[in-house]
């Protein structure tokens, strides 16, 4: 019987021991002892003990009552700060509804409205070129420090489906409006532009300058309309894979940004298709882009066209007496590919430009070609813009910028009868120039590119006056663009 | 079978003419643009409405609604928000919308009876179950440690007319001393911790954060948490003085003539004034212009002596001048109560 009891009451003990851990279980004895030490002796108690403790147990209840109401304080005050606090949270969020945010980072300083109908970009376009001539150094190649671009950019969109642009140069002491245009971008399919903007005929001459392989762009951008003012219809079609262009101009003269004015009742019309069939998922063709520019128009009026060498000396000067006169056409088969850390970009200028001396017109054909070849030494990926290095110049931490080669092959000529019908003399002009130009790059981040190029020039063709001693130059840049 | 070019232009044209038809013969749309405690009262009269337009006229009408601080939602109809109607908190926000904007006439409130405002309510306190602060008028807000909750009065039609009810109390007490009700407003003020943008947010502070021992409502608010907390967690409490608050309602004439929606925008509005009209009103604890609608929830309403604006502030205009412009009294209080 005694056994039964012991073990039924060691069961009950387990089962309490399973619910209570040993901790409480101890923390309840000791408890429970307390209590019984703390009673015992008030049993006892006399009637002034006894009072004592009244006064004491409501002294207690006081405290337990200041306690409670410190603790209600806490709690709202607690409460009061997180309710500000999302406040302060719903306030900000109704801001950002209502307020323009402005930002500045690597793609320049933004200001933009909720929803981003609204955008305006400050940006700038800055280049300092140090050109070395090496050679006689007589006439106008004499070594120099040139503010070559010096270019504030607005840009931005309005009313959700019109961008815009203006975009003046100061640079090389002279103040000309370079973009000012307007872009309706409504139709995903026609873009229409109006304003003055690079019409849509040479390949490198639509490459932003600031992307650009080599310093100066080459011989074939020599035959092209670098601004004019007109109208424009443009866009992507095909997922990208094609890009189209078709416009009406005031027309300019080569390599020209034109007076802002048209100078007869004649217009320009460029047109360009440009074509990059592979998706950048598609293979190792997916870097291939090839098109065709051209553009027709009349150059009754226009200023003659002046060509420049790499070396940005003009070589070339019309007889006098001559006019720009009757039709020109500009045929432009471009091409680029990229591949990886490789560039190859070739462009071909085929021009027939009409002129006029002593009531004589005669149409001069001028060719030009170009092909460059480009790798990224430190792994970036070559593309038509330019490369955003992995680690920007930060040589304590490692980063050393992007690094490039580059090397550029260039031809420039005018038929031979530019001679024969007196339009120029062999014995001052060369009609044939041969250019190389070998470079180096070196991105240090998105905006700032330090570039060194060694570039000669060969000129030919001309009686043996005009086909003066080789250009050649070493033309270091700085250049800081955001846009 | 290939289809004729002729048979495909006429289909072309067909389908040109034929969609702005089809697109008139759809639902006639209105924007109500409203205070903030108003929702659950004009989800109903939208209702109700919609019915009776479609029973007259045979045309469906959808009525958005967007909700508030009244003085917020004056603001962005002067922005441009396509307001058709404006069911704002007091006359001088929509007085703002005809000064800046001038998309109303100058005179839109005598176009309606009773100053446009087709309902009325008042400025009540909502306290804890028990009342354990034992708040009873005006004089136990301002005790300290009373935690009063309240909207902010530079953004809240709802707060403007508290802050006006709080100041006439005080006037009153102090036999018109203005300085006297000042002070009185200040230490008022200097118990609120929290000011929210609008009456809705006030009451969530209330109700649904636990700050505060008595919130400074609309009696239609105030009645609406009742509802929604139940009794066992919230009292109302009527002062022995308030203000009459009248919201008013305006059609915006240019922005309901440009959507051609001028007819059904005044219908809507003078809808309010119907017999159904002020039934939904005082369904939702607004306090009918009718009297056989007020007869007949007479016992909704507590009796309270109510002062009008027009009588103690001489209107809005001088009102808000004074108390609620930037630099205004308010401003000065809110800063030394700070």
């Amino acid at each position: 019987m005694f056994h039964r009891r012991f073990y039924e009451a060691r069961a009950k003990g387990r089962a309490a021991r399973a619910f209570f851990p040993p901790r409480i279980a101890r923390g309840a004895m000791w408890f429970g002892l307390a209590l019984t030490v703390l009673l015992v002796p008030a049993w006892a108690q006399s009637p002034d003990q006894q009072t004592a403790t009244q006064a004491a147990a409501q002294t207690t209840d006081q405290k337990l009552e200041q306690l409670q109401q410190k603790v209600d304080e806490l709690d709202q005050a607690v409460k009061v700060a997180q309710r500000k606090q999302e406040l302060a949270e719903e306030a900000a969020a109704e801001k950002a509804k209502t307020e323009a945010t402005v930002t500045a980072d690597t793609s320049g300083f933004t200001i933009r409205s909720p929803g981003g109908n609204y955008l305006l970009k400050i940006g700038a376009d800055l280049q300092l070129d140090n050109r070395t001539y090496f050679g006689t150094g007589a006439g106008s190649d004499i070594d120099s420090l040139v503010a070559r671009r010096v270019r504030p950019t607005f840009s931005g969109t309005i009313y959700k489906y019109i961008d815009f642009m203006f975009r003046p140069d100061f640079g090389q002491g002279t103040t000309a409006i370079y973009d000012a245009y307007a872009q309706l971008n409504y139709l995903a399919w026609a873009n229409l532009r109006v304003g003055k903007f690079k019409p849509p005929v040479g390949l490198e001459r639509l490459q932003s300058d600031d992307d650009t392989t080599f310093n100066e762009r080459g011989l074939p951008s020599d035959l092209g309309p670098q601004r004019d003012i007109g109208y424009q219809l443009s866009a992507d079609l095909f997922k990208r894979r094609a890009n189209y262009a078709v416009g009406v101009f005031n027309g300019v003269p080569d390599a020209s940004i034109g007076t802002d004015t048209a100078v007869s009742d004649h217009r320009d019309y460029a047109a360009r298709i440009f074509l990059t069939p592979f998706l950048p998922d598609e293979g190792v063709l997916q870097g291939l882009g090839f098109g065709f520019g051209a553009s027709g128009g009349n150059t009754d009026g226009e200023a003659l066209p002046a060509f420049k060498t790499f070396g940005q000396q003009p070589f070339f000067t019309f007889a006098s007496g001559v006019t720009a006169a009757g039709h020109r056409t500009r045929l432009d088969p471009q091409a680029y590919y990229y591949l990886g850390s490789f560039g190859l970009l070739a462009e071909y200028a085929l021009n027939e430009e009409g002129f006029q001396k002593s009531g004589v017109r005669r149409e001069i054909a001028f060719r030009a070609y170009q092909a460059e070849v480009s790798y990224i030494l430190t792994g970036e990926k070559k593309s038509f813009a330019s490369p955003t290095p992995r680690k920007p110049f930060d040589p304590l931490h490692g980063g050393w910028g992007a690094w490039e080669l580059a090397a550029r092959v260039g031809d420039w000529e005018a038929e031979k009868g530019i001679y024969s019908y007196g339009l120029a003399s062999s014995s001052t002009s060369p009609r044939h120039l041969h250019e190389w130009v070998g470079g180096v790059n070196c991105y240090l981040n998105r905006l700032f590119k330090v570039a060194a190029d060694y570039g000669k020039t060969d000129f030919g063709g001309g009686a043996v006056n005009s086909n003066k001693l080789p250009e050649r130059i070493i033309l270091l840049r700085f250049q800081i663009n955001f846009i | 079978m290939a289809m004729k070019p002729t048979t495909h232009w006429m289909r072309f044209a067909v389908a040109l003419l034929a969609g702005p038809v089809m697109f008139a013969a759809g639902p006639v749309k209105l924007l109500n643009v409203s205070y903030d405690p108003t929702r659950e009262l004009y989800q109903d009269i939208n209702a109700a409405f919609a019915r009776q337009w479609k029973a007259k006229t045979g045309v469906d009408v959808e009525i958005s609604q967007s909700h508030g601080g009244s003085g917020k939602q004056a603001r962005s109809v002067i922005d441009g928000l396509q307001a058709d109607v404006v069911t704002l908190a007091l006359a001088y926000d929509i007085d703002s919308i005809a000064e800046h904007a001038h998309l109303l006439p100058a005179n839109w409130q005598t176009r309606l009876p009773n100053n446009s405002a087709p309902y009325t309510s008042t400025i009540v306190f909502l306290v804890r179950h028990g009342n354990p602060k034992h708040i009873g008028d005006w004089d136990d807000l301002v005790r300290p440690g009373v935690s009063v909750i309240a909207p902010n009065p530079k953004s809240s039609g709802g707060a403007r007319w508290a802050y006006l009810a709080a100041w006439g109390y005080g006037l009153k007490k102090n036999n018109g001393d203005d300085k006297k009700a000042q002070q009185f407003v200040t230490r008022l003020y200097r118990n609120v911790p929290v000011l929210d943008s609008g009456a809705r947010g006030s009451t969530t502070t209330f109700a649904q954060r636990g700050i505060g021992d008595v919130l400074l409502d609309w009696e239609n608010e105030a009645f609406l948490a009742l509802d929604e907390l139940g009794k066992d967690k919230v009292e109302v409490v009527t002062p022995s003085v308030s203000i009459l608050a009248e919201p008013p309602v305006a059609v915006v004439d240019r922005v309901a003539a440009k959507h051609g929606t001028t007819q059904v925008a005044k219908a809507y509005i003078e809808f309010l004034y119907s017999g159904e009209g002020q039934e939904i009103g005082a369904r939702h604890f607004y306090r009918p212009r009718s009297p056989e609608v007020a007869a007949k929830y007479a016992s909704r309403f507590a009796h309270v002596q109510l002062f009008t604006i027009d009588e103690v502030f001489g209107g809005w205009q001088k009102a808000q001048k004074r108390h609620f412009d930037d630099g205004g009294v308010f401003d000065q209080i809110y800063l030394e109560g700070k």
